[in-house]
C-alpha cells in the first residue's frame, strides 16, 4: 500500500477530479492526503482521507492570498494576453512561492510515497523535486492553451521562461529543466482526440473524464418530466457572477415561453421573474440532469464539458474568458457544437445555433464519438492504475 | 521628394477609415455601432478583438494592402505588454512605415 499527497489549487474544477481518484485509492486501501492553499470543507474529502492546511506557513501571507483570489474577478472583463499575465505571473507563480514551504512541512509529516501536483499548482512538482519524491501531475483541462509560443510569439516564450526560471531559481534550483511537473507521468482528464493529441509523449496520459463526486442535491424533477420539447441546460458554472444577469436576460428573450424547456443552473435572484419554460435552481445535480437534456448552453467550464460530452449532446459554448476559448476551437474541430462569443452574443445567433444542434444530426453524432473516445481512455479505473503502478516501480527502483 | 511620397503613401487618414471597415466587417456592425472607435482604440482592451478575430482583420489587411504587410509576423514579435497596449494608430503607422 502507498500514500498519496495531492497538492491542490484553490479552484474547485482542478480539485475535483482528484477527490474521485484520491476516493477510489482509498477504497483500495492506500492513504491519501491533500494539501492546498485555503480550507476544503470536510464534506468534499472523501472518507478516511484528509486535508491538511498548513496553516502556519500561510498565515503570513493571508493578505497576499485574499488579493490573488479577489483578482480573479477580474478574468471575465480582461483580454486574452491580460488572462495569459494574470494566470502565470500574477496567479500560479505566487501561489506557488507561497505554497513550498508549507507543502515541503506537509511532505516530512506524511512522508508520501508519490505526490501529486495538479497543473497550475507548481508548488507539490517543485517540492517533489527538493525532497527526492516520485511526482505525477493531472491536468483537468486540455494541455497547451497557450500553444506553441516558442515558434509563434518567441517574446511570450521567453516571459514564460524566465518566470518559470526565476521560480525554480529562488528555491535553489539551479536545472535547467522545468520541474514545475512531472516528466515521468501527467494524467490529463480528457481524451487524447478531445485534446487535439493524436500522438502524445509517452508520459501524458490521457484517462479522459473521472465522474464527479456524488451529488445528491434536490431537484424539481415531476416539472422536468411534463416538459414536452426539447430540453436544454445552461451552466456558467460557479464563478463569472459579474455577467450571469446580462446572460440570462439574452437567454430569456431568445428561449422566453417558446417551445425548448430550459434547466438553468444559476440563483434564481439575478432575474425578477423567469418564463414558465425555465426551471432555475442555484446547486443542481447536474451529472443527473444532463443525461434527460437534448443539448447544453455553457462557457467552457471543463466540468460541464465533459458532462455534456459523458452523455453524447451538442454543446453550443458561448466562452467569456481564460481557456474557454481553447475549448470552444476544440469543440468545433470535433463538430460536437458551435461557438457563439460571449461578447458578440446576438439573440437570433443563439436561436440559430440552437435549432441548428438540435435539428442538424452531425453534432450529436461528433459528440457521441467523443463520448466514445472518453470512455475508451478508462477515466477513473485507468487513472487509479496509473498511480497504483507508478507508486510500486517507483519503490522498487529506489529498493532496487 | 515630399510630394512624390505622399503621393504614393495612403494619409493615415485613409488608413483608418479602411480598417474601420475591416473592423467592422470582422465583428459585426450592431458591435462596432457601440463602440467609437479611434486611432486610439486598442484592440485588446477597447475592441475586444480574440485571437480569430484578429487573425481575420489581419488576413484582410494583407489582402487589402499587399503581402508585404506581414500583420501576424509584426505582431508575434512583441511581448505581452506590447500586445495589450496595441492601439490602431500603432498599425497605422506600420502600414505606412511599409508602403
Amino acid at each position: 500500500m502507498a500514500r498519496f499527497l495531492f497538492v491542490v489549487p484553490p479552484f474547485f474544477g482542478h480539485i475535483s477530479p482528484t477527490l474521485s481518484v484520491g476516493a477510489s485509492l482509498l477504497a483500495n486501501g492506500h492513504e491519501v492526503a491533500w494539501t492546498g492553499l485555503v480550507p476544503l470543507a470536510d464534506r468534499h474529502i472523501p472518507d478516511g482521507g484528509r486535508y491538511i492546511l498548513p496553516e502556519a506557513e500561510l498565515a503570513p501571507h493571508q493578505d497576499e492570498i485574499a488579493r490573488i483570489l479577489k483578482r480573479q474577478d477580474d478574468g471575465p472583463s480582461l483580454s486574452g494576453p491580460e488572462v495569459m499575465k494574470l494566470a502565470l505571473e500574477e496567479t500560479y507563480i505566487p501561489f506557488a512561492r507561497i505554497m513550498v514551504p508549507g507543502v515541503m512541512r506537509v511532505t516530512e509529516d506524511f512522508q508520501p510515497d508519490v505526490i501529486v501536483n495538479d497543473c497550475i499548482t507548481f508548488a507539490g512538482a517543485l517540492a517533489a523535486h527538493l525532497k527526492g519524491i516520485p511526482c505525477v501531475t493531472t491536468t483537468p483541462v486540455p494541455p497547451d492553451v497557450m500553444g506553441d509560443t516558442a515558434n509563434s510569439a518567441p517574446k511570450i516564450f521567453e516571459w514564460q521562461q524566465n518566470l518559470i526560471q526565476g521560480l525554480q531559481r529562488g528555491l535553489g534550483i539551479y536545472t535547467d529543466e522545468f520541474v514545475i511537473h512531472s516528466h515521468q507521468m501527467n494524467i490529463v482528464f480528457t481524451s487524447k482526440e478531445f485534446a487535439g493529441f493524436p500522438y502524445p509523449d509517452p508520459h501524458m496520459k490521457f484517462v479522459g473524464p473521472v465522474k464527479g463526486r456524488p451529488n445528491d442535491t434536490p431537484f424539481d424533477w415531476k416539472k422536468l418530466e411534463k416538459a414536452t420539447g426539447p430540453k436544454v441546460f445552461v451552466s456558467l458554472g460557479t464563478l463569472l457572477v459579474d455577467i450571469r444577469k446580462e446572460f440570462f436576460l439574452k437567454l430569456i428573450e431568445a428561449f422566453g415561453n417558446g417551445p425548448i424547456t430550459i434547466v438553468a443552473a444559476t440563483d434564481p435572484s439575478v432575474i425578477d421573474e423567469w418564463p414558465e419554460n425555465f426551471i432555475v435552481q442555484g446547486f443542481v445535480p447536474q451529472a443527473d440532469i444532463i443525461p434527460k437534456m437534448d443539448a447544453v448552453i455553457c462557457h467552457g467550464g471543463f466540468n460541464t464539458v465533459n458532462d455534456t460530452f459523458m452523455n453524447g449532446l451538442p454543446m453550443l459554448i458561448t466562452p467569456i474568458a481564460y481557456d474557454h476559448f481553447h475549448t470552444a476551437a476544440l469543440i468545433e474541430n470535433a463538430g460536437c457544437g458551435i461557438k457563439v462569443r460571449y461578447k458578440r452574443l446576438r439573440v437570433a445567433d443563439v436561436q440559430n445555433a440552437m435549432q441548428e444542434l438540435l435539428e442538424n444530426p452531425k453534432y450529436r453524432l461528433a459528440a457521441q464519438h467523443i463520448r466514445d473516445t472518453f470512455t475508451r481512455a478508462g477515466g477513473n479505473a485507468k487513472a487509479v492504475s496509473l498511480l497504483e503502478d507508478f507508486a510500486l516501480s517507483h519503490t522498487v527502483t529506489e529498493n532496487a | 521628394m515630399d510630394q512624390l511620397i505622399q503621393e504614393n503613401k495612403l494619409s493615415k487618414e485613409e488608413i483608418f477609415e479602411t480598417l474601420n471597415q475591416f473592423i467592422t466587417e470582422v465583428i459585426g456592425e450592431e458591435f462596432v455601432e457601440e463602440m467609437d472607435i479611434t486611432p486610439a482604440s486598442s484592440f485588446t482592451k477597447d475592441l475586444e478583438m480574440d485571437s480569430i478575430e484578429i487573425v481575420a482583420f489581419s488576413e484582410k489587411v494583407k489582402n487589402h494592402f499587399g503581402p508585404n504587410i506581414d500583420f501576424t509576423g509584426w505582431l508575434s514579435n512583441m511581448d505581452l505588454d506590447e500586445i495589450i497596449r496595441l492601439k490602431l494608430e500603432d498599425i497605422i503607422n506600420y502600414i505606412r512605415e511599409c508602403q
